[in-house]
């Protein structure tokens, strides 16, 4: 079958600084494949250059379609890139999404009904008349995505596209992105630092560090079994190495059953009420810092000399307020950890 | 004081009862500076724009020099141009030097680098990712740069506008290159030049307040347009 999106030996330079090196990256006809990554990995640089908007080398084919030469605009016809800012152009919502629909050749009579349609599925139909100033951030976002979807794209690049909105109405719009990504069956590549936005929206994921690709696989099994300490952390696992490890109670005798270093996911580590915290295998900890998570709280923790974080729901600050130096007791999933 | 009150008196029965001479140099020099603005924005614009967009060796210099532009000396560019132009030189054969063809290559050689660094100055204010969001909507390289520069409409509509306020204020490339004849080449500067040579002050300052008074309403108009946009 021929992927949605085939990218080998896609290299980008800055001056004499490769910052994007990847071998291969294929996206399969209506698959959702999220570039995962921390700052500067490169995310964005793949997705641009994916897109044929920033010069890079390598082979780049759309539906089997090559890049080369004169072929720009084709290709770039064939897609749609949502950036992180809406981008609108100075004039309408509605009129953003007929410019697009006129550069797309669409006869002119259908432009005005395509847009009040996308304008009425993203849920801005009040909006038409707004111009960008007059848009809130989601409003904007909502018009920007029906701008893209509107010109019935084969592929969609969606670069960090819910990244500069609140809380609430990002999470309302990956999961209304969801939505879309599944009605329309267009394939996508997103790029994103967010594990829970990668979670909602993508079938695969492609750690990137360094503009090269550490990990990639299945959404869960990425999320769940980071491959290498640098992935581990980026998805926010404490790494421990073995011996530490080891003390801790966390299986294995040293490194011959494989690994060299444990990585223990925050959800993991679980803070013991009162009643509980005579058990064997509760640990003694000091809270280190204390940071916020998406959702609640991590608390940055000293156990026996090991760094391990600990996430904990908003609901559970009712109960304790935690500051640093604070002593609190612990247990370990072993059944969670993972062998590096 | 009797010399400025008498001036004004003259100046005012000038304007009044509609004085010939005056609103046919009024006329050429509205079509002169007219086509050298319109002529310095065909070139100007492209130029800005591409500066702006386009990645190729020696942008950072093309722009310093055409920032240094803004400040070109009218004399300097009529010297350019009339030696270009003069009988003996490069396009001597062509016979412009002392026509109003010659004062508009002047004028547009002086608006030229203002509007093109105006120009670029305003697209290069826009989000850096703007350009990028056009391209990404399947646009080509006519229509991104006509949308762009839709996007920085305003901006570049004060850089016509500024183009223009250096050319229809400038005396010394008009005077160069075109001589002063009268009934050719004669503009409103260069007329109150020669007025105030000879004593007419009521006469150049009449000449002054239609200057002034063209001035005003391209800048009423720049200011309309501001507002409007503004509202929107």
């Amino acid at each position: 079958m021929t992927a949605a999106l085939a990218l080998r030996n896609l290299r980008v330079r800055r001056g004499r600084r490769n910052v994007l090196n990847v071998t291969a990256l294929d996206v399969a006809p209506g698959e959702t494949v999220a570039v995962l990554g921390p700052n500067g990995a490169g995310k964005s640089t793949l997705l641009l250059a994916a897109a044929l908007l920033i010069p890079a080398s390598g082979d780049i084919a759309v539906f089997g379609e090559p890049a080369g030469r004169g072929r720009g605009v084709r290709l770039r016809r064939m897609t749609s890139t949502v950036f992180q800012d809406a981008g609108l152009l100075d004039m309408s919502a509605r009129r953003n999404i007929e410019q697009a629909l006129a550069i797309h050749s669409v006869p002119r009579g259908e432009r005005a009904e395509r847009a009040r349609y996308w304008l009425d599925r993203l849920g801005v139909s009040a909006r038409a008349e707004a111009r960008p100033h007059q848009l809130s951030g989601g409003e904007a976002q909502r018009v920007s995505i029906a701008r893209a979807l509107a010109v019935t794209p084969r592929f969609l690049f969606l670069d960090e596209p819910f990244s500069g909105l609140d809380f609430a109405t990002r999470a309302r719009m990956v999961g209304e992105m969801r939505a879309l990504l599944l009605e329309t069956g267009v394939a996508a590549l997103l790029a994103t630092h967010d594990h829970a936005e990668a979670a909602v929206l993508a079938d695969r994921v492609v750690v990137l560090v360094d503009g090269r690709v550490a990990q990639e696989g299945a959404t869960a099994e990425v999320l769940r079994r980071p491959a290498t300490a640098e992935v581990a952390r980026f998805l926010g696992f404490s790494v421990l190495d073995w011996q530490a490890a080891t003390a801790l109670g966390l299986g294995r005798e040293g490194p011959a059953g494989g690994g060299q270093a444990v990585a223990v996911p925050p959800g993991a580590v679980a803070l013991l009420d009162a009643g509980d915290d005579e058990s064997a295998d509760a640990l003694d900890a000091r809270v280190v810092a204390v940071e916020g998570a998406a959702g609640g709280v991590r608390l940055a923790l000293d156990v026996a000399g090991a760094a391990l974080a600990a996430e904990v729901g908003l609901e559970a600050l009712h109960v304790a307020r935690w500051a640093p130096g604070d002593r609190v007791r612990v247990r370990v999933d072993p059944a969670r950890v993972v062998w590096l | 004081m009797d010399l400025i009150v008498e001036a004004v008196q003259e100046a005012w029965r000038l304007l009044r009862t509609g004085d010939n001479a005056i609103y046919e140099i009024t006329l050429r020099t509205a079509v002169i500076t007219g086509f050298s603005t319109l002529v310095a924005a065909l070139i100007g614009l492209p130029l800005g724009l591409w500066v702006a967009l386009g990645r190729f060796p020696g942008q950072r210099a093309f722009v310093s020099l055409a920032n240094a532009g803004t400040g070109m000396p009218p004399v300097v560019a009529g010297l350019v141009v009339a030696m270009l132009l003069w009988r003996s030189g490069p396009l001597g054969a062509l016979g412009l030097i002392y026509t109003p063809y010659a004062i508009v290559v002047a004028q547009a050689l002086i608006a030229t680098p203002i509007i093109v660094a105006v120009t670029a100055g305003a697209v290069m204010a826009l989000p850096p990712t703007l350009h990028l969001q056009i391209r990404a909507m399947g646009a080509g390289s006519t229509r991104t740069l006509w949308l762009v520069a839709r996007e920085a409409r305003l901006p570049i509509l004060v850089a016509v506008m500024a183009g223009f306020g250096s050319v229809v204020s400038e005396v010394g490339a008009s005077m160069m290159v075109g001589g002063n004849l009268s009934g050719e080449t004669r503009v409103l500067t260069t007329a109150a030049v020669l007025e105030v040579s000879q004593g007419n002050f009521g006469t150049a300052l009449a000449l002054g307040f239609i200057l002034l008074a063209m001035i005003v309403a391209v800048a009423a108009i720049l200011t309309g347009v501001q507002y409007r946009a503004r509202r929107r």
